[in-house]
């Protein structure tokens, strides 16, 4: 199991809402979150957050990109040298012919090089656990939790206690 | 949100006069320079009268989708779709023109519209159960009257719903829409039927000896992309003039989506149709291809740049479909593609029919400027394909002219004037649609 060696002391909610108020309002007091927690994808999250725009789409352009170069080139290469063939009286280079190929090799370029970088990024293969700081937050529980080391637990107890979480806990994870 | 009235100011409707202005100076310019059976004229308004009455059916088409997928996101500015969609009636006037031209033969836009013709061509002859002028008529003025009445429906229950309805607990917010979903679905295969056969009726019948099968889907994508492209622009500008502040950079992310995805659709249809043509190597079909890329390059090849490399490449980006810059930019590149892209599909059967019948004009009867005379170069330039043959590109007739531009900006001003009439009848949004918190909240 992957660790991150760090004291958390998290917040539970009962709603995503709840959350996304607690979120805002942590980032108005200027206290640094150290990870959220949610059962499912949450509207406005990534804004709150203030997370910055994944560049995963930047990376699936130049696996595209190299898919249709692939798909293109290497279908001129086996059918005007490798292995010419004549298909219904069409020349060896018959490019409308390619282009379904074409369009096949960019979408499965995209498709499994975004798969593989991002399977990568956030460390998900087969086999691996993350680190769950609460399991009930894969049901129905919204987890807010902060890095002992940059906030104090009395802090957040009190921040806690103040944006309405149901519960708070502390955990080495 | 600002549900009032809109009441424009003076100087956008002086705007809108100019333009039509200019689309009947246009018009007029064209049928003075024009050959004997004003073949330039009649695909002028052809060419416009079915682009802009498609893109009136598609907005009703997509209201009615909108409406059977309870989508909700669209609510906001649904009402100018209802006022595009009106636009209908005026294309049934425009359709009726030109349906009566083939009754009474005023012009040679269609080659089994030729008495002769029909009778001894054996393809003509084959499809003359379709293709006569009588069904041309009835059909193609029956199917806009047809969706003119489902798009009157949706409208006119939508209104209802503003004065009767409500979104209050207690009361029933689903009474109207209920009724609406029930026209919806019902025009939804009605639409897909009759707008197939109105096109093929309208536009691939200028070249009656082709035959494809994409041909509707294909010509039905592009009327749709010019539609959303046109929704686009009609939305910036009204937000401009300070209508619809609750239409924010979310609904225009949406409709971005939408251009760019049926932009791609566009072209899967687009090189589908070729595709399946270059491999067949029927020569009843290459020929409508052989025309397109020997004696329409420019165009023809310009199309897919326009229509898709560059709204591809733009609107790939997340940011680009939420900027009204790029939004802009893409808008009139899509919308003057797709207008370019039905030029090309209506002018070369148009040419061919009037050389063709210009062949046996010694007859006379149809009033089309016979091959001698056009050979005979006179100052009017009596145009068709031969001349194009030998002088490259001919404006007006193989590439558009400025002139085929401002008739163009006429029908459009024409059409925003409809659309911006019909939208000042009612309030600008829906009051009471039980969707409206949604779309008011969309977030993508």
């Amino acid at each position: 199991m992957r660790k991150y060696n760090v004291d958390v002391v998290y917040g539970l909610y009962d709603d995503e809402e709840k959350l996304l108020h607690a979120i805002r309002k942590a980032k108005n007091n200027h206290l640094e979150i150290f990870d959220v927690y949610t059962p499912f994808p949450v509207h406005g999250m990534d804004q709150a957050l203030g997370l910055s725009e994944s560049r995963l789409h930047i990376a699936g352009f130049v696996y595209g990109a190299l898919g249709t170069l692939t798909g293109f080139l290497g279908m001129t290469w086996i059918f005007t040298r490798d292995w010419p063939i004549i298909f219904g009286g069409k020349p060896y280079w018959s490019v409308p012919a390619f282009i379904p190929i074409t369009f096949e090799m960019t979408v499965l370029f995209a498709a499994w090089g975004m798969t593989i970088t991002f399977y990568t990024i956030c460390g998900l293969w087969p086999g691996v656990e993350n680190p769950q700081v609460d399991l009930r937050t894969t049901d129905d529980k919204f987890c807010l939790a902060f890095d002992t080391n940059e906030v104090s637990v009395s802090d957040a107890k009190s921040f806690f206690s103040d944006s309405g979480a149901e519960e708070v806990n502390t955990k080495s994870i | 949100m600002n549900s009032e009235h809109i009441q424009l100011p003076n100087k956008d409707k002086i705007v809108l006069a100019i333009l039509g202005i200019i689309g009947l100076l246009s018009l007029i310019y064209i049928a003075s320079n024009d050959d004997l059976g004003h073949t330039r004229l009649w695909t002028n308004i052809l060419h416009n009268s079915v682009f802009f009455t498609l893109i009136a059916l598609m907005a009703i088409f997509f209201i009615c989708i909108s409406v059977t997928a309870y989508a909700g996101w669209n609510v906001v500015f649904r009402r100018v779709w209802d006022g595009m969609s009106h636009f209908l009636l005026v294309g049934l006037v425009l359709m009726g023109i030109i349906a009566m031209g083939v009754y009474f033969g005023w012009h040679n836009l269609y080659h089994w519209a030729d008495a002769k013709t029909a009778a001894t061509d054996p393809i003509i002859k084959g499809k003359s159960g379709f293709l006569n002028k009588h069904f041309y008529t009835i059909a193609g003025l029956g199917f806009i009257a047809l969706w003119f009445f489902f798009a009157k429906k949706m409208r006119d229950l939508s209104v209802a719903e503003d004065d009767h309805g409500s979104n209050q607990f207690g009361n029933n917010p689903w009474k109207h829409y209920k009724s609406m979903k029930f026209y919806a679905a019902l025009f939804l295969p009605i639409a897909g039927f009759t707008s197939a056969a109105a096109i093929w009726l309208w536009i691939m019948s200028v070249d009656p000896h082709w035959y494809s099968t994409m041909f509707a889907w294909y010509s039905s994508a592009s009327c749709f992309v010019s539609m959303i492209a046109l929704t686009i622009l009609l939305l910036i500008y009204l937000k401009s003039r300070g209508y619809y502040h609750a239409v924010t950079s979310e609904h225009f992310h949406d409709l971005g989506k939408f251009m760019f995805a049926f932009s791609v659709f566009w072209t899967y249809l687009w090189f589908d149709q070729y595709m399946l043509i270059w491999y067949g190597n029927i020569g009843e079909e290459t020929v409508y291809f052989q025309t397109r890329i020997k004696e329409y390059p420019v165009l023809f090849y310009g199309n897919l740049v326009i229509n898709f490399v560059l709204p591809f490449l733009i609107l790939m980006r997340n940011d680009n479909k939420r900027k009204y810059g790029t939004l802009i930019l893409v808008g009139i590149l899509v919308f003057v593609g797709h207008w370019i892209d039905l030029f090309q599909m209506i002018k070369p059967g148009t040419l061919h029919t009037a050389m063709e019948l210009g062949d046996h004009a010694s007859s006379a009867a149809h009033g089309v400027a016979g091959h001698a005379a056009e050979h005979a170069a006179d100052a009017h330039g009596a145009a068709d394909a031969h001349s194009a043959h030998s002088t490259g590109f001919k404006v007006g007739f193989t590439i558009p002219g400025i002139p085929e531009f401002g008739v163009m900006l006429g029908f459009l001003s024409l059409f925003i004037a409809t659309t911006l009439h019909f939208l000042s009848k009612a309030a600008l949004t829906p009051k009471h649609d039980p969707f409206l918190k949604e779309s008011l909240h969309h977030h993508v």
